[in-house]
């Protein structure tokens, strides 16, 4: 069993860390943590572990990407490596200029590290594929939920201030708007009740938010309500480019059943179906199903589970 | 104003088929243009309106670009032509081997600007669009969920997590966009028929000096085990049916 010699966390917020530097631990011989961001709370990456902690104060009007020549260099003084970054957007595209700059193999939204090797899934989920990168230095983006959330504590340890470098294509950020912090997180909820096409207008969503109101539930749906419609916001689609859930009860109500949809609610433990379709694909997903007309089968569900 | 779309040729993913051991079976699947990348074309069309030039990349190999009906399908979406690196040597390309064969293609072709999708729909490693902006050493970013040109920059709304980034880059650049920038549409009957006068040119992997060794490899790609399901379904919504239905849900919900 090889470890590298040292693992690099690189993030942007030091919530990143707890996410990251407890399966970090794992696969190095010394954890350093790079911080590109607001150094707030940032000595907590000692409480979770790191042995070292780089930091580059943060500039006015820069976005992170901007920082990737400072973090290659800083990364390049080592010569076996491996790169952990968040799975997000951000994490994607530092991930590709820190290949390019380290010469590196990249992959992303990694679930599994084994023996040099990373696994994620392809073709929409319907697989899993490994990798065997043949670099030395390998820069990863973690999947959510693959390592054991952290905390970040108090703590202290060895403080490094990187010089910034100037990047040879600066882009230039003219203005940042907040999206409203949306509360939701589906991925966590216990009962989730997922709808689909099978709904013929946003109002009719009225149904099938008395039923998760009754139950307890989270309101989720699938690709087409939240990139198509709009009827929902994206944090609540269920699928491959959208949130994973593993409730101990899903129901799903006009949703076909999609592979894209499917691999974000296979953990689920029970599926519950109902859609008027008989040949729907989500049929061969459910624990118990019904094929009928929703807008008939909803209210006495929900009369039936209210209290 | 000269915009290359870089569009991946993939398998129809409801015609894979998984074998019993796992193994996936694309031979039966039809060729299809990666859905993502629909959102690229149609956004490159939409921006260069009436004055631009659009073209159109593709790299792969024979089996899905040696294919009348696929490169018709790009023509028809509205770029003026198209080219291909078409090398059995691509065969399951890794992303810096597609990117590096984008590259030297985009730079014989000329740009001012690149789009591409966020990511495949096989692969989906969503690395290509970036890597080909540093290969080719122009800005790049992803994200990008609405496109603008001004004064020779190019002026993008770029969609995080938590926040929205408005971001200026200097042309040429490469941007990838997401799958909600636009719907994209379905191309007439004109354009259809209009699509094979278009012209197509093809590069080998020799010819523009591809490397076809990657930095990484798969070593195994297998379909996970599905769980059992219980699979009692009520064939009908009468009355009956749905009350023993609910009996069963609420002792779900209950338990």
């Amino acid at each position: 069993m090889s470890k590298y010699p040292v693992v690099y966390v690189v993030a942007d917020r030091p919530e990143v860390f707890a996410e990251l530097i407890p399966g970090a631990l794992g696969l190095g011989e010394r954890v350093e943590a790079i911080l590109a961001g607001h150094p707030a709370n940032a000595s907590g990456v000692f409480s979770l572990g790191a042995d070292k902690l780089l930091t580059i104060a943060p500039r006015e009007r820069e976005i992170f990407e901007n920082y990737a020549p400072s973090i290659a260099k800083a990364i390049s003084a080592t010569p076996n490596a491996l790169v952990l970054l968040a799975a997000d957007k951000r994490g994607k595209a530092m991930a590709a200029k820190l290949g390019k700059a380290l010469n590196a193999a990249v992959i992303n939204d990694v679930n599994t590290f084994d023996e040099g090797k990373s696994g994620h899934m392809v073709y929409g989920g319907l697989a899993q594929g490994t990798e065997k990168p043949a670099t030395d230095i390998v820069v990863t983006t973690v999947a959510p939920g693959a390592f054991e959330q952290g905390e970040l504590g108090e703590g202290s340890g060895e403080t490094v201030a990187l010089d910034f470098i100037e990047p040879a294509h600066p882009i230039t950020l003219r203005e940042k708007r907040k999206i409203k912090a949306s509360s939701v997180n589906i991925g966590k909820a216990r009962r989730v009740v997922g709808v689909g096409r099978g709904f013929a207008k946003k109002e009719d969503l009225a149904l099938a938010r008395a039923l998760a109101d009754a139950i307890g539930a989270e309101l989720a749906c699938s690709r087409p309500i939240a990139e198509g419609e709009h009827w929902l916001e994206r944090e609540r689609y269920v699928g491959v480019s959208g949130v994973a859930i593993k409730p101990e009860v899903y129901f799903t109500l006009g949703i076909s059943g999609q592979i894209q949809h499917m691999v974000g609610a296979r953990d689920s433990r029970t599926i519950i179906v109902v859609n008027k379709d008989k040949n729907a694909p989500i049929f061969k997903f459910a624990d118990y199903g019904i094929i009928g007309d929703l807008y008939k089968i909803l209210p006495a569900l929900k009369k039936a589970l209210g209290k | 104003m000269k915009i290359l779309v870089c569009c991946k040729i993939v398998p129809e993913e409801q015609d894979i088929v998984i074998q019993k051991d796992g193994q996936l079976d694309i031979s039966r699947s039809a060729a299809k243009i990666s859905q993502y990348d629909l959102n690229a074309i149609e956004c490159a069309t939409r921006l260069a309106g009436a004055d631009g030039e659009v073209v159109a990349l593709s790299a792969g190999p024979r089996k899905w670009l040696d294919n009348t009906k696929i490169r018709k399908d790009i023509l028809s979406r509205g770029p003026a032509s198209l080219h291909l690196v078409m090398d059995d040597a691509l065969e399951g390309a890794m992303p810096d081997t597609t990117a590096s064969a984008l590259a030297l293609a985009a730079r014989r072709i000329g740009f001012d600007l690149i789009l591409c999708g966020e990511g495949s729909g096989d692969l989906y490693a969503q690395q290509v669009g970036l890597l080909l902006g540093e290969d080719l050493n122009v800005p790049n970013i992803n994200a990008v969920s609405s496109v603008t040109i001004e004064n020779g920059n190019v002026v993008v709304e770029r969609s995080l997590e938590r926040e929205i980034e408005v971001l200026e880059l200097p042309l040429p650049a490469v941007l990838c966009v997401t799958s909600d920038i636009n719907v994209p549409k379905i191309p007439t009957m004109k354009a259809i028929l209009g699509a094979g006068k278009k012209p197509v040119e093809v590069f080998s992997c020799a010819e523009l000096g591809v490397k076809t060794e990657s930095l990484s490899d798969y070593v195994s790609i297998v379909a996970p085990e599905g769980r059992e399901r219980m699979n009692k379904i009520f064939e009908s919504d009468s009355d009956e049916n749905i009350a023993s239905f609910i009996e069963l849900v609420r002792k779900v919900v209950q338990a």
